[in-house]
């Protein structure tokens, strides 16, 4: 068992350290307080393929594997939680379950300009009565000879302002009378689709998480991803992968946290000494770094699983409680080292507090983890 | 600064263990300048450097941007190399592996030591012209033209090839690395690693024990925190100021003062 990172996932870190430092850490406060989404950047982003990072290079992409993934959306998350953000959605339940269940037609026809960064992605399931009870969504799509009808409003859709390939929930009555969940991919101009308001949240502020309107939606059955009533196996497939990247953004929103949190502590002085000297602060320092080397290696073990072909989806689901726990608490110490310059804007302390919380939320809360951990647990033979 | 990185006070060479790996900025810029040669005219490019196993992730950065092969000079017996047998061992890669070579493009200095040395030093190894610290090249049929700032004006000269040039900081941009590249720059790579057998050196060849150069100390400047502060009339304190630190000044301008009549200010 080695723990030391490899030569090439070092080159990774380095490789994506040195863009985001340089293009994208001086306009990440602005970003954040005017709530805008950096096109200009995302130009950047795109011939160095943060669009397209797991996906063949026969589409484009860089074929990275899972652990190079996850260094990368840590290091991007790092600077800015909202761009992570928006790479790994794009990447994990954008384009990844085009790969996994489209057929040949539909990964030719897709995934492409999503992979060149030209067509970002969003995955569509949470609805005003659905979010962690999936079975509770109420867009619907009606068959027709050679299409189907989309009718609903998806909510908190992230990259929702800016998405142009749009993987959508919905239900539908099959022959036998009952409801089957299926997902469609909707081009964002089709008729009938449009984008509702930017929602104005607590952080993740650069991305445009938004509703999206369906009235009619027209899309051919090409659209259709997978067979009919396969929607659960999709999404469940999906939110595992992208598990690993939410993992890997609130770790990287940890590690910003942790780093600023030494610095200050080594420069503030407080009774003629640094903050470091004190031994309540090293405790904190200590918490801190535990807790991020622990979450580290459990995304790594996460990643390196789905690489081998193993399930992974308790592995995932662990990776992300625990990497979402502590960048909750790890910013929320992060501020308190800083005390009251830490609840200033003036230090990003304060952003990375905000960002945290929701990574406990999305991509299933903590509590669907727990469920999820739980039954495989529970469902191993004793 | 050097003064900040790691130093084996014994030994006086730099501990690399401890040192985060890095491509030298000046040598980024000398790839950069090598990669728009290629894409421009078409060139095979074979990066090489000289250092421990870990070194090697450099090549793979190099091959990442578009570098044709990789070399790493790697033996325990070059470790401790100054920069006089630094430039020999690479002049003797070159002779022995890239005997038709055109030009050799180096980075002006290394940001660990900075002494700017190994590239002309590869040039007298080599036999070769050489010119140093350029910002532009224009490679033309067998010769090149290069510029570089000196002073106030830029200087712009022709060599004839094969040559040497080092690129300095001011130009060059280095790109960005896609990822794409760098998962390609480890899957079968032409990356090779020759130890000090392979450049036909002795085998007692020991480059610490072999290099000229010894370091006896690497310090930061520190202040002494002695200034003094003359007080009083002018004419007394600028009295006071040639009697008391008239020689150190007339060192430090290499005139002598005592010449120089300075009772009438």
């Amino acid at each position: 068992m080695d723990f030391n990172p490899c030569m090439k996932h070092q080159l990774i870190r380095k490789t994506v350290r040195e863009f985001v430092e340089s293009e994208i850490k001086p306009h990440v406060a602005l970003m954040d307080k005017e709530s805008r989404f950096p096109w200009e950047i995302v130009d950047k982003m795109k011939p160095l393929n943060f669009f397209g990072l797991q996906a063949p290079r026969i589409y484009g992409g860089a074929d990275l594997d899972t652990i190079s993934y996850a260094i990368t959306i840590e290091e991007l998350s790092r600077v800015s939680a909202a761009l992570g953000l928006c790479v790994t959605v794009h990447n994990s339940v954008g384009i990844y379950p085009i790969l996994k269940f489209g057929t040949s037609e539909q990964k030719k026809r897709f995934v492409p300009a999503m992979a060149r960064g030209d067509s970002i992605g969003a995955f569509c399931l949470t609805e005003a009565n659905a979010g962690s009870d999936a079975g509770g969504v109420e867009t619907n799509a009606v068959e027709l000879k050679d299409s189907f009808i989309l009718n609903g409003t998806k909510i908190f859709v992230t990259n929702g302002g800016v998405c142009g390939t749009i993987l959508v929930f919905a239900i539908s009555e099959g022959k036998d009378q009952k409801s089957h969940a299926s997902v469609f991919i909707v081009e964002k101009d089709r008729p009938g689709f449009s984008v509702g308001e930017i929602e104005d949240l607590c952080g993740m502020r650069a991305n445009p998480v938004s509703s999206l309107f369906f009235e009619d939606c027209k899309v051919p059955k090409t659209n259709l991803l997978g067979k009919m009533g396969q929607g659960m196996k999709i999404g469940l497939t999906a939110l595992d992968t992208g598990r690993i990247g939410i993992a890997a953004q609130a770790l990287g929103i940890a590690q910003a946290a942790f780093e600023s949190s030494v610095s200050y502590a080594k420069e503030r002085q407080q009774f003629n000494q640094p903050l470091s000297k004190f031994q309540t602060i090293q405790n904190y320092l200590a918490d801190m770094a535990t807790k991020i080397d622990a979450s580290r290696l459990l995304l790594y073990r996460a990643a390196a699983c789905k690489d081998s072909g193993k399930t992974f989806s308790a592995e995932a689901s662990m990776a992300k409680l625990f990497c979402s726990g502590t960048a909750k608490e790890v910013t929320d110490l992060a501020v308190q080292i800083h005390g009251g310059y830490g609840y200033s804007k003036e230090y990003d302390v304060e952003r990375y507090f905000r960002d945290a919380k929701v990574t406990q939320i999305y991509e299933g809360t903590s509590e669907v983890q727990k469920m999820v951990i739980a039954r495989s647990i529970l469902s191993r033979p004793s | 600064m050097v003064s900040e990185l790691p130093w084996d006070s014994k030994t006086g060479t730099l501990k690399r263990e401890l040192a985060q790996g890095m491509m030298d900025p000046a040598s980024r810029r000398a790839l950069e300048a090598a990669l728009q040669i290629k894409e421009t005219q078409g060139a095979h490019i074979c990066a090489v450097t000289m250092g421990p196993v870990m070194a090697q992730e450099i090549l793979h950065q190099a091959m990442a941007l578009g570098a044709d092969a990789g070399v790493l000079l790697t033996d325990r017996r070059m470790a401790g190399a100054d920069t006089f047998l630094t430039s020999h061992i690479l002049s003797l890669f070159i002779q022995r592996e890239y005997e038709n070579f055109d030009l050799v493009i180096c980075g002006s200095q290394t940001s660990d030591s900075e002494t700017g040395q190994v590239g002309p030093q590869l040039a007298e190894a080599l036999n070769i012209p050489a010119i140093g610290y350029v910002n532009q090249i224009s490679v033309k049929e067998n010769t090149v033209e290069a510029q570089r700032h000196v002073d106030d004006f830029f200087e712009i000269l022709i060599m004839d090839l094969p040559g040497l040039i080092t690129i300095d900081l001011s130009a060059y941009k280095p790109r960005y690395l896609a990822l794409e590249g760098v998962e390609k720059a480890f899957e079968n790579p032409d990356i090779r690693r020759i130890d000090v057998t392979g450049l036909g050196l002795d085998e007692s060849f020991n480059a610490l024990k072999d290099s000229p150069t010894r370091i006896i100390d690497v310090f930061s400047p520190t202040s002494q925190g002695n200034n003094r502060v003359l007080k009083g009339a002018v004419k007394k304190v600028i009295d006071q100021l040639f009697d008391e630190y008239g020689k150190v000044i007339s060192s430090a301008m290499g005139k002598d003062l005592k010449t120089h009549e300075h009772d009438e200010v």
